[in-house]
């Protein structure tokens, strides 16, 4: 993992359009959501409520997953339990083939993401549809997200039309954006009403009804999990919360964060299968409860805190370190900030070692998270700790606790990384840094940009006056 | 050892507690609901209905609008609605029969959407000014595609059954729907490049039709 994020980064700093696609998406977003909180001036107080009650949850997260048990049972849904991804992929692929699913529909998901079920349906020879727009541009492109709330934002709108035309059976002629959408809308119509199974996640479990709230603003969610015979959820355990209007408190949060909007378009709350006299409507309901390391985290009092997090992509939409090197840099399933904690908790720290490196403290995306989630301190715990399990390179630990006493006292850390990206610049080979005293590895992705004669800091702060 | 077990275990190992009291913690989520009006935007308007006809036309739902004294006034108001877009009098009608009692007569009437259906009408059991959503249970009365498949989506709404905040509509409920649907605006997407880009997989267009004396 940690050439991974050296190659990735190398690759997104290279990459001439990336910056200005994920640029085209983040600056959008951060208006949008900037106006959306002048508008809500109970946003600090409705933050410390969400707060408190995702805390409560997790505190008491043996009682809710009962209790959700417990009423998604008495709706007619069957509830499965996974302690890990393969085992979460199992249980999906087994009820796909209990279905005779030859096809079946997917609406994102990104714990789905995370357990590896595209690849697994894909290795299964089931066909895997995806709904949302995003998504289904990840698909063409056989990548996958960069995003969490818009996997597809490292795509320009060149790359997406190209990808259309080769793809679509009848593909748009003129190149807008409206007209590519329009395109996806005919690609995928006969889909949505021909799978078998649709497969969904869920942005909340609601505990006293054992519904299943999902957000989408296309719609692609209720016409993924309303035709097929069977709905399949998968959904991490944290996923909980009390009552639907606390799950309406949550809502006020998860939208003005993640995209401006006060609400999403459709947010429906799916509870159980087909009932008698309904019209429509899925045969069968499955919710399948993953694991996957949130109870190691639960344990751990340096990540309990992230179990609070509602996947808002907030705090990699202000990141001054997503923004220059997009989400796939970040090698896990999740990016950003929240990526940077999540993934080596996930996927253990010796994986993911470079990732909590990844950041400037600079604080915004404390700032930002509707759950108040310190980032910065999980980050720190995270690279506190690479640094005792002695996983960091005997290069990387001289450097980074000179680094790291620096950061702490940001007047030095302007100061020594200008001094250093000069010093640098006498180890510049065709404005590619080989090899460095001293710096070795770790200096290689971190301070790469050298090229343009400045640091990242001070690029950043030009770029800022510039606005 | 069951996943079920495994989960549940690890969970409460790294809980590290007794198994908490259910009364304790019913009484801990209800107080997390206390003051409302603390965490949620206050209406523009205090009259609910007036901010809920403010709020569908704003650009933050960006539905278009039409008042009617009377349900009986409907097939007309959709007759209007379908002439000003230049469409055919064809419609799928939710299967509710307080709609298909009205006269519709010159209408082609469906039950269920087709995939690539023009106009489709429902009626709403609530709207909620703070968001300007319609609320929908699915049921014998209510197909959940009709919503979704249609380019255009006709929605009626009694004035009366306007609700101010999200939290009302909680506490009038009732047991959960198979699927309780709020619509708050078109599909959209901004998936390419940021651009809002309306009508990606359902509807395009959203029309609310208030049935009811006039708003104040
Ligand atoms: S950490 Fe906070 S800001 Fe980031 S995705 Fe999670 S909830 Fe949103």
């Amino acid at each position: 993992m940690a050439a991974v994020f050296q190659q990735g980064v190398a690759r997104a700093l290279s990459d001439p359009t990336l910056k200005l696609a994920i640029d085209r998406t983040t600056v959008t977003a951060e208006r949008k959501r900037a106006a959306a909180l002048a508008d809500y001036p109970q946003f600090a107080a409705a933050r410390e409520r969400g707060t408190a009650i995702k805390d409560h949850v997790v505190a008491n997260l043996d009682h809710y997953l009962d209790e959700f048990e417990r009423n998604a049972t008495a709706s007619g849904a069957v509830v499965h339990w996974a302690a890990d991804a393969d085992e979460a992929c199992r249980i999906v692929l087994g009820i796909c083939r209990g279905a005779g699913a030859r096809r079946v529909t997917r609406a994102k998901s990104m714990l789905g993401e995370e357990i590896g079920l595209p690849h697994a349906l894909e290795e299964a020879g089931i066909e895997r549809v995806e709904t949302d727009l995003a998504e289904h541009i990840v698909q063409l492109a056989g990548e996958t997200p960069s995003h969490i709330v818009w996997p597809a934002l490292h795509k320009t709108r060149e790359q997406v039309s190209a990808l259309f035309k080769a793809a679509h059976r009848v593909p748009h002629e003129a190149d807008t954006v409206e007209a590519m959408v329009e395109s996806a809308r005919r690609e995928l119509r006969d889909r949505f009403l021909s799978a078998e199974v649709g497969i969904s996640g869920a942005n909340f479990l609601i505990a006293d009804s054992g519904a299943v709230c999902t957000v989408t603003n296309e719609g692609n969610a209720e016409l993924t999990t309303t035709p097929p015979r069977v709905h399949v959820v998968t959904a991490g355990i944290e996923k909980l919360v009390p009552s639907l209007a606390h799950a309406f408190a949550m809502l006020r949060l998860l939208v003005r964060s993640a995209t401006g909007a006060d609400l999403t378009q459709y947010t429906t709350f799916h509870c159980g299968p087909k009932r008698p006299g309904d019209r429509d409507g899925p045969e069968e309901f499955h919710i399948v409860l993953v694991d996957n390391g949130r109870s190691r985290m639960l344990r751990d009092a340096g990540l309990r805190e992230m179990l609070r997090c509602i996947r808002c992509g907030a705090c990699m939409n202000h990141c001054v370190v997503y923004r220059q090197i997009g989400g796939h840099a970040y090698g896990g399933t999740y990016p950003g900030p929240m990526g940077a904690v999540l993934t080596p908790a996930l996927e253990g720290v010796d994986k993911a070692r470079d990732l909590p490196h990844a950041c400037t403290l600079n604080g915004r995306c404390q700032e930002v998270c509707p759950v108040g989630i310190p980032l910065p301190t999980l980050l720190r715990g995270w690279r506190d700790r690479s640094w005792k399990e002695g996983l960091v390179p005997r290069g990387v630990r001289s450097g980074l606790g000179l680094w790291r006493f620096a950061a702490e006292r940001p007047w030095l850390y302007r100061l020594g990384t200008a001094a250093a990206v000069r010093a640098m610049r006498l180890f510049r080979r065709g404005g590619w840094i080989g090899r460095m005293p001293f710096a070795g590895a770790w200096t290689r992705y971190r301070d790469l940009p050298a090229p343009a004669g400045r640091t990242f800091m001070e690029q950043l702060r030009d770029r800022e006056r510039g606005r | 050892m069951s996943a079920r077990e495994t989960v549940l275990g690890a969970v409460r190992a790294a809980l590290g507690r007794p198994r908490p009291d259910p009364a304790a913690v019913a009484a801990e989520a209800r107080a997390l609901l206390a003051d409302p009006d603390a965490i949620r935007p206050s209406l523009p308007l205090p009259d609910p209905a007036a901010a809920f006809a403010a709020r569908v036309v704003s650009p933050k739902v960006g539905a278009t609008l039409d008042r009617i004294g009377d349900l009986q006034e409907l097939p007309g108001a959709v007759r209007r609605y379908l002439a000003g877009h230049e469409l055919p009098h064809a419609l799928t009608l939710q299967p509710d029969p307080a709609l298909w009692r009205l006269d519709w007569t010159g209408f082609e009437l469906r039950e269920a959407a087709r995939p690539d259906e023009a106009a489709a009408l429902g009626r709403a059991r609530w709207g909620i000014a703070e968001t300007g959503s319609l609320v929908f249970h699915s049921g014998p009365e209510t197909a959940v595609l009709n919503h979704f498949l249609a380019l255009h989506h006709l929605v009626a709404l009694r004035v009366a059954d306007i609700l101010p905040h999200l939290e009302d509509y909680a506490a009038v409920a009732g047991p959960a729907p198979r699927n309780l649907n709020l619509i708050t605006g078109a599909s959209g997407t901004t998936d390419i490049e940021g651009s809002y880009v309306r009508g990606a997989h359902g509807p395009a267009f959203l029309h609310v039709v208030l049935v009811g004396a006039p708003l104040p």
